[in-house]
């Protein structure tokens, strides 16, 4: 690749910082990771596993849909944070057991209840000082859902 | 060989807004005022805990400095809102394995207004970025599930907020020492559903101290010793499936400060919960055994938790109103029960308390204490 064509590409996609989210077309995921002895299930990933402190763990892909364990609407924002008040922020339950923290997306605050259905959506966040696209993953009302 | 450890002396800076003042100068205030409760001099301390947070470098130096300098080794701990009871708990240990007679904690912090910053630590990853670190929204989240849950009104946690500033308004070191009404608090701005403005602790400049001490050295100077009976601290711990808890097994610890102090929570005389947020008092009437799981919101709202009630919680106002300078909080919770238990509190006292309990929650651990006269 000739210097010229890299100043040309198109910005690159990259995940966010603190989150273990896959990025590639139509494989967006959460990645966590999954005891090979006892079974139990993290996220974020972890080298130790919580349960029976096998050292280890596999990768393993999480399931892009859950429930809402728990939500706030936060009616101030956090300083530094790029999403502005109001915002819901949330605790998803996956199949898997883990509880992921994030935000929702597409949701009007007033109507979330606890034990609604959600799916996972991946989003840029901003971009960083190379240009390229920071993503950042949130949840949404599954489409289709009675409520 | 195994001491006993008395609380010998305790003393406040003022807590509230105080921008012009250093830490060193508000160390020095509650620190001679623990020296001159206590009845003995910066000399007869030999060692000491400088409990903070966000003080930066050198400040053991810059606090206990202000008393003199002795020589004596003064280590700085923090572990956020609950470091100056983490900070006693170290200098019990230390005492009652017989390492020190008399032990100093200087608990201290300056803050600044709104939001309480580096929740998530320096690194500013994604629960920073998307304003998921928002310490009012982690306790409104305890709120709602405790809401879907137990069936627990908004107003219950509203009451809350309500006694505290009663009893803040009884005491003259609180931040705040106005009374509020139920419905100020409800209609105040919304911070985080259900939390509004005035359920949350605000920060705080302030100070406190506290000198402990072995029963033989503390019988020189008092007849009627207040004990630091029992003292456990813990950290969050994991059962799968469940959400991360980010202080710790409150219960647990409790049930194991019960069991070592050899009572129960029908026991306790008078108690101090960490009310970062209205909601904690609710959670911790249950965590610490004063009423069913699940029952908390109306048990506060009967007022049970009053300080004429069954079981008197934050009698001086609590984190909500006293206020939260948070490297301060735990000394100043150590100070009000011990006032309590010599029959000093004033207009606040709760007759004739012989046994105190103390619950101190930061993001990191939990501590747990059993005061005794």
């Amino acid at each position: 690749m000739s210097t010229e064509s890299s100043v040309e590409k198109p910005p690159q996609r990259v995940a966010i910082k603190g989150a273990s989210l896959r990025l590639g077309e139509g494989e967006e995921a959460l990645e966590g990771s999954r005891c090979p002895d006892c079974g139990d299930t993290f996220y974020p990933p972890r080298t130790v596993c919580l349960s029976c402190y096998h050292e280890g763990l596999d990768r393993v892909t999480l399931s892009r849909r859950g429930t809402l364990h728990t939500f706030t609407i936060a009616r101030m924002s956090l300083p530094g944070a790029f999403v502005k008040a109001p915002y819901v922020i949330a605790q998803v339950q996956l199949p898997e057991g883990v509880i992921i923290p994030t935000v929702l997306d597409d949701v009007d605050p007033d109507s979330v209840q606890i034990g609604m259905q959600l799916e996972m959506v991946v989003e840029k966040a901003k971009s960083d000082a190379e240009g390229n696209d920071v993503m950042a993953f949130k949840f949404r009302p599954l489409k289709g859902d009675a409520r | 060989m195994s001491s006993r450890v008395v609380v010998l002396g305790v003393g406040l800076h003022p807590f509230g807004r105080h921008p012009d003042k250093s830490i060193g100068e508000m160390a020095r205030v509650a620190g001679l005022a623990a020296l001159k409760d206590a009845g003995v001099e910066y000399k007869d301390v030999q060692a000491g805990f400088c409990a903070h947070v966000n003080q930066g470098v050198g400040a053991g130096l810059r606090t206990f400095g202000q008393l003199g300098m002795t020589g004596i080794p003064v280590t700085n701990i923090e572990l956020a809102c609950a470091s100056s009871s983490r900070a006693a708990m170290l200098s019990a240990d230390a005492i009652a394995n017989g390492l020190y007679d008399i032990v100093m904690v200087i608990g201290v912090e300056k803050m600044q207004r709104g939001l309480l910053e580096g929740v998530g630590g320096k690194e500013f990853g994604y629960n920073d970025a998307m304003g998921i670190n928002l310490m009012p929204a982690i306790y409104a989240m305890w709120a709602q599930r405790h809401m879907h849950v137990h069936g627990t009104k908004h107003e219950h946690f509203a009451k809350v907020s309500e006694k505290a500033h009663r009893n803040g308004a009884l005491n003259p070191n609180a931040q705040y020492q106005k009374a509020i009404s139920l419905e100020d608090v409800l209609a105040s701005r919304m911070i985080a559903d259900p939390i509004t403005l005035y359920e949350c602790s605000p920060t705080t400049d302030g100070a406190s101290a506290v000198i402990l001490a072995s029963e033989a050295a503390a019988r020189k100077h008092t007849n009627a010793p207040v004990f630091l009976d029992t003292w456990v601290g813990g950290t969050p711990e994991y059962h799968r499936g469940e959400a991360d808890q980010a202080e710790g097994p409150n219960a647990v610890l409790a049930q194991r400060a019960y069991e070592a102090a050899g009572l129960g929570p029908e026991d306790v005389d008078v108690c101090q919960v960490h009310d970062a947020f209205s909601p904690g008092e609710v959670f911790l009437a249950e965590e610490l055994g004063f009423c069913p799981e699940g029952e908390g919101g109306p048990f506060v709202w009967e007022g049970n938790t009053e300080i004429d009630g069954r079981i008197p919680i934050n009698t001086d106002g609590g984190l909500l109103s006293r206020g939260h300078p948070i490297g301060a909080t735990g000394g100043a919770m150590i100070t009000e029960l011990t006032t309590q238990l010599r029959g000093q509190a004033g207009q606040r006292q709760v007759p004739d308390a012989k046994t105190a309990l103390l619950h101190n929650a930061g993001i990191g651990g939990v501590n747990v204490m059993v005061l005794k006269r």
